[in-house]
């Protein structure tokens, strides 16, 4: 068996011109894959007082959580590779937070493939009771050089009053492939965070979809590296369905080499989401002339009563600033790699976890100061 | 709940555009577009065989492509159903007064022979497919400036013609584009020779009267190293419960260290689809200004390219959108930064209401070898009420690490708070309401030529109600 992608990948809600080729990402490629068990353990299962963990792929019935999701149909990255993660999983949590409990430690999630585990497809679901609050860190990573094949789903639906926060860590090698799709549906009153660190694979394409209701916030913040081929296709899109909805999205990057990047950012007023307010801001440090580098940030409005704003940069690091630190006595990529570092940090910040942010500033070091030096 | 007031925009006043001419002609062609068709109309211009065989080849083209899959929905433009061709029952004049009197009359009305006598150097106007008067101030034609109709321009400067036209905008660019290659008909030709620094600017009208008909003028402006040009491009038509068509084609060529301004103010009726392909490429330390006001039609595509072919070549893009009811505007700017050191500004403003639909859609593209160019974007946009809907579509696009990009846009309606602190500085609600009004066009406002500006302060007059938001 293998795998295809035929798909047009990350559709843009409305379409441009077509000379650009931003509308949508095309593939093509077949991989000589086979879906097969995942037998590694990526997290803790139990039923606690105000969690409960099970996994998605475990035969039991999930629909009389799963309605909040019925009215939302189209998600993710697109219709097949959706299908896929839906259809043919192999791994996945399931998580439904109690009823107005806070869960204090966050919950790790963590998925590594090999040469022998090479396919993962994960299916996620998170339900959140009203006023129930929790965290989470999935995390994908390769362990070796092979190629690997991820493709997962993640659906966060959040009750009244509600407050999740999803850090997503994708640091698989070089040669592999990661196809993720997103989609929350955020009711009156609660907050999700998504905070995303893309920094491995060959390819990577992304895709998340916030659904917001009255007085709901979604805020994502996201970073990436973009080094030697790496293709990423990256897509956000902030849905204001409700009154008084609040959005930030926050993305900062680096291309090096020869790496492509496509943003895709969407703030979507739609009619009757009066007093909402929407922020997006994409911003990307740019090391080499080979690089590529696309964005589309999108504002769409049928609703007269709103905020909306983008902004989108894009540069080198300024000549001058690189000058001081250098006289400072700091080498051309140290300095390089601290201006980035100021710029991901405000993100990195984010991760609860020690450990985690660890590994994601020794990732920086060796891709922006090691690896430059060998 | 919160009780609000709307601030309430009148519509275009159209009084003056929506005058109807009796509809005659000397000439027209058979609806629809066909090889026969496209011949005829070059054989009536008695073209050399070049430029029939290269309206036949862009038919060919034409025939091949397919109608743009993003952007408004043309479903309801049925080319079949447009009249290609109306030649108005007159010669070219180049004496105001032989003018036949209902075509005058309307050119009249719109303001046009006056603007010539206090502030153009020269005006050509064209009524439906051809050119019917035009004239150039005498000191200017001395000085070497051409600005001539298109038809005389292909059989006086063959030389310069056959080198420049369409290859600025070849017609496999897009359907329309083609459409144009093949039926186009009128426009005006200017060449400023080396140094010429023409002071005042040049004017061409463009008035389509007959029903049911498409405007296809084309207009080639070459602007010598060192020279400079202000062109002034104005376009109405009256309505007609049939859609018309304009798509007209602009091509500019700005040469080392010249500098042209382009102004138009499009207030075609709202039954026009105006699909009009603008695109300028400058050279060497050349500088493009387009100023771009689009008030009227059903449905607009229009997206200015600067094509910064040469180092140190500067574009400027300043434009305002206003779409009312049943109007769809997709109007941007579009800009190629392909040598180093270029720089570009794009600067927009768009408001929407009573259900009109404005669009920007732009792209800003930096090819590898631009290196140190710079390059900002500003959209801003207005809502007024929320039958109507206001998007953003921008691309940017880099290939090359020594760049300096910023894009920002924003959207919204006019703060309670600026009307607030406003009033309370002693400011009356609805003159307060107004001055932001004013202030949020007035950059734009300040490009346009005076009389122009004077038009828009005209069409953009406030007016309170009270409403419950």
């Amino acid at each position: 068996m293998s795998i295809q992608i035929k798909d047009e990948l990350n559709l843009i809600p409305v379409k441009t011109y077509r000379w650009l080729n931003v509308n949508h990402l095309k593939i093509d490629e077949v991989l000589d894959k086979e879906i097969k068990t995942y037998h590694k353990k990526y997290a803790d299962e139990g039923n606690h007082e105000n969690i409960l963990i099970g996994r998605t792929n475990k035969v039991f019935s999930l629909n009389k959580y799963t309605d909040g999701f019925k009215d939302e149909i189209e998600y993710g990255v697109s219709k097949e590779i959706v299908q896929m993660a839906e259809g043919m999983n192999n791994a996945g949590i399931f998580a439904l937070l109690k009823r107005g409990k806070e869960v204090n430690q966050p919950i790790r999630v963590e998925y590594e493939m090999d040469d022998e585990e090479d396919v993962l497809i994960d299916k996620n679901i998170i339900i959140a009771e009203e006023y129930s609050k929790a965290t989470f860190v999935v995390d994908y990573s390769t362990r070796g050089d092979e190629e690997a094949f991820h493709n997962g789903v993640m659906k966060v639906y959040a009750k009244e009053g509600s407050d999740v926060k999803i850090i997503k860590v994708q640091r698989m090698n070089d040669n592999s492939y990661h196809f993720d799709s997103n989609v929350a549906i955020v009711e009156k009153g609660a907050k999700v965070s998504f905070i995303q660190v893309e920094f491995g694979c060959k390819r990577a394409v992304t895709n998340y979809i916030s659904n917001l209701k009255d007085e709901s916030q979604s805020d994502v913040y996201a970073i990436y590296l973009g080094d030697k081929d790496r293709e990423l296709d990256l897509s956000y899109y902030m849905n204001h369905i409700g009154r008084r909805s609040i959005s930030n999205m926050e993305v900062k990057g680096v291309l090096k080499d020869r790496a492509k990047k496509i943003f895709k950012g969407t703030i979507d007023f739609k009619l009757g989401s009066s007093k909402s307010t929407g922020r997006e801001e994409e911003a990307v440090i740019l090391f080499d002339k080979s690089v590529k580098s696309d964005a589309v940030p999108l504002l769409l409005c049928t609703e007269d009563d709103v905020n909306g704003q983008h902004a989108a940069s894009a540069g080198r690091v300024d000549d001058d600033k690189l000058f001081y630190m250098m006289s400072r006595g700091f080498s051309r990529e140290e300095a390089m790699k601290l201006i980035v570092e100021a710029s991901f940090n405000p993100i990195i910040d984010k991760i609860p976890f020690e450990g985690v942010r660890g590994i994601i500033r020794e990732e920086i070091h060796n891709r922006l100061v090691m690896e430059v030096k060998r | 709940m919160d009780v609000q007031r709307k601030t309430y925009v009148e519509d275009l006043d159209r009084s003056i555009y929506d005058v109807k001419d009796e509809f005659r002609y000397s000439y027209k062609a058979d609806k629809g577009l066909t090889a026969e068709i496209v011949k005829d109309i070059s054989r009536r211009k008695n073209e050399p065989q070049w430029m029939t065989d290269f309206r036949l080849r862009s038919l060919d083209i034409y025939n091949k492509l397919e109608v743009p899959v993003w952007g408004p929905n043309l479903d309801d433009l049925d080319i079949d159903n447009i009249v290609t061709y109306v030649k108005p029952n007159t010669d070219m004049k180049y004496n105001w007064n032989e003018v036949p009197e209902d075509i005058k009359d309307t050119f009249e009305r719109l303001g046009i022979p006056e603007a010539e006598r206090k502030s153009l150097a020269g005006v050509g106007a064209q009524y439906d497919s051809e050119v019917v008067y035009h004239n150039l101030q005498e000191d200017m034609a001395r000085q070497g400036v051409i600005y001539t109709d298109m038809e005389t321009a292909v059989r006086e400067y063959p030389d310069i013609i056959r080198k420049y036209f369409m290859t600025v905008v070849p017609p496999h660019d897009h359907k329309f584009v083609a459409l144009h290659g093949a039926v186009w008909s009128g426009g005006s030709f200017v060449y400023v020779p080396k140094g010429v620094k023409v002071e005042i600017p040049l004017q061409s009208y463009f008035r389509s009267n007959a029903p049911g008909a498409g405007q296809f003028e084309h207009t080639l402006i070459i602007v010598d190293e060192g020279a400079f040009l202000h062109f002034i491009e104005g376009c109405s038509a009256p309505k007609y419960s049939v859609n018309n068509l304009h798509a007209g084609c602009v091509e500019l060529i700005v040469k080392a260290g010249a500098r042209l301004r382009y102004s138009t103010i499009e207030n075609w009726s709202k039954n026009m689809y105006n699909l009009n392909t603008k695109r300028a490429v400058v050279e060497k330390n050349g500088t493009i200004e387009w100023i771009s006001g689009s008030f009227g039609s059903k449905v607009s595509m229009l997206y200015p390219m600067s094509l910064l072919k040469g180092e140190g070549a500067k574009a400027e893009f300043t434009g305002i959108t206003f779409a009312g009811e049943g109007q769809i505007l997709d109007t941007g700017a579009k800009v190629v930064h392909a040598a180093p050191y270029t720089t570009s500004n794009i600067n927009t403003k768009s408001i929407s209401k009573n259900g009109g639909v404005a669009v920007y859609r732009g792209s800003l593209s930096i090819t590898p070898n631009a290196y140190h160019s710079k390059a900002t974007v500003s959209c801003e946009s207005l809502m007024l009420d929320n039958k109507s809907r206001s998007d953003t579509i921008p691309v940017v696009d880099i290939r090359n690490d020594e760049v300096d990009i910023g894009h920002e846009a924003k959207i919204g309606r006019i703060s309670e708070e600026s009307i607030f602190y406003l009033m309370s500085r002693g400011i009356s609600e609805e003159e307060a309401r107004a001055m932001i009004v004013r202030g949020f066009v007035e950059p734009i406002a300040k490009e346009l030529p005076l009389e122009y500006a004077v038009e828009m302060n005209n069409l953009i007059k406030l007016e309170l109600e009270g409403t419950i938001g």
